[in-house]
């Protein structure tokens, strides 16, 4: 059968425009989603290439494993649980060392609203396992004991207590500082804007695709709400609320941020949500505003001006330092 | 081919063309839209189970503590019943929108509603 | 068939009735042949009983393409007892669509469109009037439009067919003297 030579030519270049089209590497967003240091870690990347995204995402994540490695209390072989068995001295990661280091300088300027050293308080609540309690005066006065700014010293790479009962504990700064180590991570791979949203520690590489990041704020009190819309780009937000890990014994509720001083759960906020430079500022700030209430964290804040935050009182009242104005999302 | 040309006039020719162009098209633009949105159940490492969320259906997920039943209907995916002590995971909610999840994390189970996300959703992600 | 020289006009009409009445039997024939013919889906058949359809259209006009098509469905779907079923629903929309754009297409461009432009029009009417009712009737799922550009470049393909058959039958059809136009 003959063919049409006009025909022939359309044919070609239709199937080379085809061709050509799946051959452009494809830009594209990906989000993976992965259980991780007791929750749910999800990471979106955007950028050119799809393959590069993909190796960079589970390079943050191997990363994140392996800070939760280092500073799990529940893996016998890690930093904390080394630090907890020993009497006196334990070395450490230098990852480790700039944890501990940092929690002990907030822990030093907040008065000792930030504590590291809660371990033994945490397992007394229980509140992270099953079976949660509430302990009794008792055992909360011999839990506190040696606890405070002045228990931990660190040099070098080593790591000093002051009491061999201390166990150390480093929750949620630990969580921060995985998200900040995922997002170096995906900056070294060259991914220009990504999100890693750690149980809701977030942190942000660059803006989303042209715009910054809109970050919604949980409503402490409504399930289904959102406080706030925020926005950010190449910046950490943290939220710290009492809604959860908690749990409920004879008609009070109690949640899992303790007052160092009380070895209650703290109750002078509903959440305190902290935008800071890294996640681990941010999860540390958050804690002890937490802990200190509106007034005294604010004041605390002043040492950080780099740092914002919104401060939901006990008693529903909104507090924030005067440069959250500014990261409020207009109407959308 | 020539069979079919010979008897072709001009406009003929231009009409055909047309319409094939636009089936090609549209093929094309069918091939490239963004597929519906999928719920993928997994226990954090392994995919265990995918499915359409448009397709209302009810599986059971098997996690280290036994098995977490996972239902999707018009509300969405939802978790109905599970071996977990504090039943965390069956007050989540239904997932419904790209990138919402729902975790059982004793039962090691973690299921996201994938797809491409709407520009029109009022935040990126929700501190919590 | 030439009869009383003095009655041209009824004549002509009866050839006409006579011709319509044997093209709407053909193409009822080449529909149930189609039917029982097994086929990848059950919408994409080739419509040789268009072939039928179009000879109509540029013999006789507008009016007769319609006679020779909606009475092929109906007849069609009456002898394969199909008569009211979804299937029928189907043909139905799909030769609606396809005669309505075959007429206004011959009617507008009835020098420059051969038969073979006009039956690839026909066929892609054919395929979204089909499309339409399978949404109102069968299947509400928008995904279901997703085929439609495949199922578009079928029939357009089918209707280049048909349409070479009609333009054939017609070159062999006007040369015979029962089908010249009157005048």
């Amino acid at each position: 059968m003959p063919f049409n030579r006009p025909l022939i030519l359309l044919l070609l270049m239709l199937l080379l425009t085809a061709a050509w089209w799946r051959l452009q590497p494809e830009a594209a967003s990906v989000q993976r989603t992965q259980l991780l240091m007791g929750t749910t870690v999800s990471i979106e990347a955007a950028g050119a290439d799809r393959a590069v995204l993909e190796r960079a995402i589970a390079a943050a994540f191997a990363e994140m494993a392996r800070i939760e490695a280092l500073m799990s209390p529940h893996r016998p072989d890690s930093d904390v649980s080394r630090l907890t068995a020993a009497a006196h001295t334990a070395t450490v990661a230098p990852e480790t060392v700039e944890v501990i280091a940092l929690g002990l300088d907030i822990a030093r300027r907040s008065g000792g609203a930030f504590d590291l050293t809660l371990g033994r308080l945490k397992s007394l609540w229980g509140i992270e396992t099953e079976t949660p309690r509430v302990p009794a005066p008792a055992e909360l006065a011999s839990a506190l004991q040696g606890t405070g700014p002045g228990a931990l010293s660190v040099s070098g790479d080593l790591v000093t207590k002051r009491s061999p009962q201390l166990a150390i504990d480093l929750g949620a700064i630990a969580k921060g500082y995985a998200v900040d180590r995922a997002i170096a991570t995906l900056r070294a791979h060259g991914v220009p804007s990504a999100a890693v949203n750690a149980g809701g520690d977030i942190g942000l590489l660059g803006s989303k695709l042209g715009r910054p990041w809109r970050i919604g704020v949980q409503h402490p009190r409504q399930a289904s709400s959102v406080l706030v819309t925020l926005e950010a780009a190449d910046r950490a937000v943290v939220t710290s609320g009492d809604y959860e890990r908690c749990f409920e014994r004879d008609g009070r509720r109690y949640h899992h941020l303790f007052d160092p001083q009380t070895g209650y759960p703290a109750g002078r906020c509903q959440s305190v949500t902290v935008l800071a430079s890294h996640a681990v500022l941010a999860d540390a700030l958050a804690t002890a505003l937490f802990v200190l209430g509106p007034e005294r964290g604010l004041a605390l804040l002043r040492d950080y001006p780099g740092v914002d935050a919104l401060i939901v009182a006990a008693d529903g009242r909104l507090h924030s330092t005067p440069g959250l104005a500014a990261v409020k999302a207009g109407p959308s | 081919m020539n069979f079919l040309w010979r008897r072709m006039t001009a406009a003929d020719r231009l009409v055909v063309a047309g319409l094939m162009a636009a089936a090609v098209a549209g093929i094309a633009w069918v091939a490239a839209a963004p597929p519906g949105r999928r719920v993928v159940a997994g226990d954090g490492e392994r995919v265990l189970f995918v499915a359409p969320l448009e397709q209302p259906r009810e599986v059971e997920l098997a996690g280290p503590l036994g098995p977490t039943r996972l239902m999707i209907d018009q509300q969405g995916a939802r978790i109905t019943a599970s071996p977990c002590a504090l039943k965390v995971c069956m007050g989540m909610g239904p997932a419904r929108r790209p990138g919402d999840l729902l975790v059982c994390l004793p039962n090691r189970i973690l299921v996201q509603v994938e797809g491409e996300a709407e520009e029109s959703a009022p935040y990126d992600l929700l501190s919590r | 068939m030439i009869c009383s020289a003095a009655d041209r006009e009824p004549l002509e009409q009866t050839r006409r009735r006579v011709f319509l009445a044997l093209f709407t039997a053909l193409a009822v024939a080449l529909h149930t042949l189609e039917a029982l013919w097994p086929a990848p889906a059950p919408w994409f058949r080739l419509g040789l009983a268009n072939i039928l359809s179009l000879v109509a259209l540029f013999l006789y006009g507008g009016q007769a393409a319609w006679t020779v098509s909606l009475g092929r469905v109906l007849l069609g779907s009456l002898l394969l007892g199909r008569l009211f079923t979804p299937g029928f629903w189907l043909a139905l929309g799909g030769a609606v669509v396809a005669t309505l754009v075959m007429v206004v297409a011959h009617r507008l461009a009835p020098r420059r469109l051969g038969p073979i432009g006009v039956s690839a029009l026909g066929a892609a009417g054919h395929a979204l009037g089909q499309m339409t009712v399978a949404w109102l009737v069968l299947v509400r799922h928008p995904g279901l439009w997703q085929l439609f550009p495949l199922l578009l470049l079928v029939a357009v393909v089918a209707g280049m067919l048909t349409g070479w058959a009609a333009a054939v039958l017609l070159e062999r059809l006007e040369s015979h003297e029962a089908f010249r136009k009157a005048g």
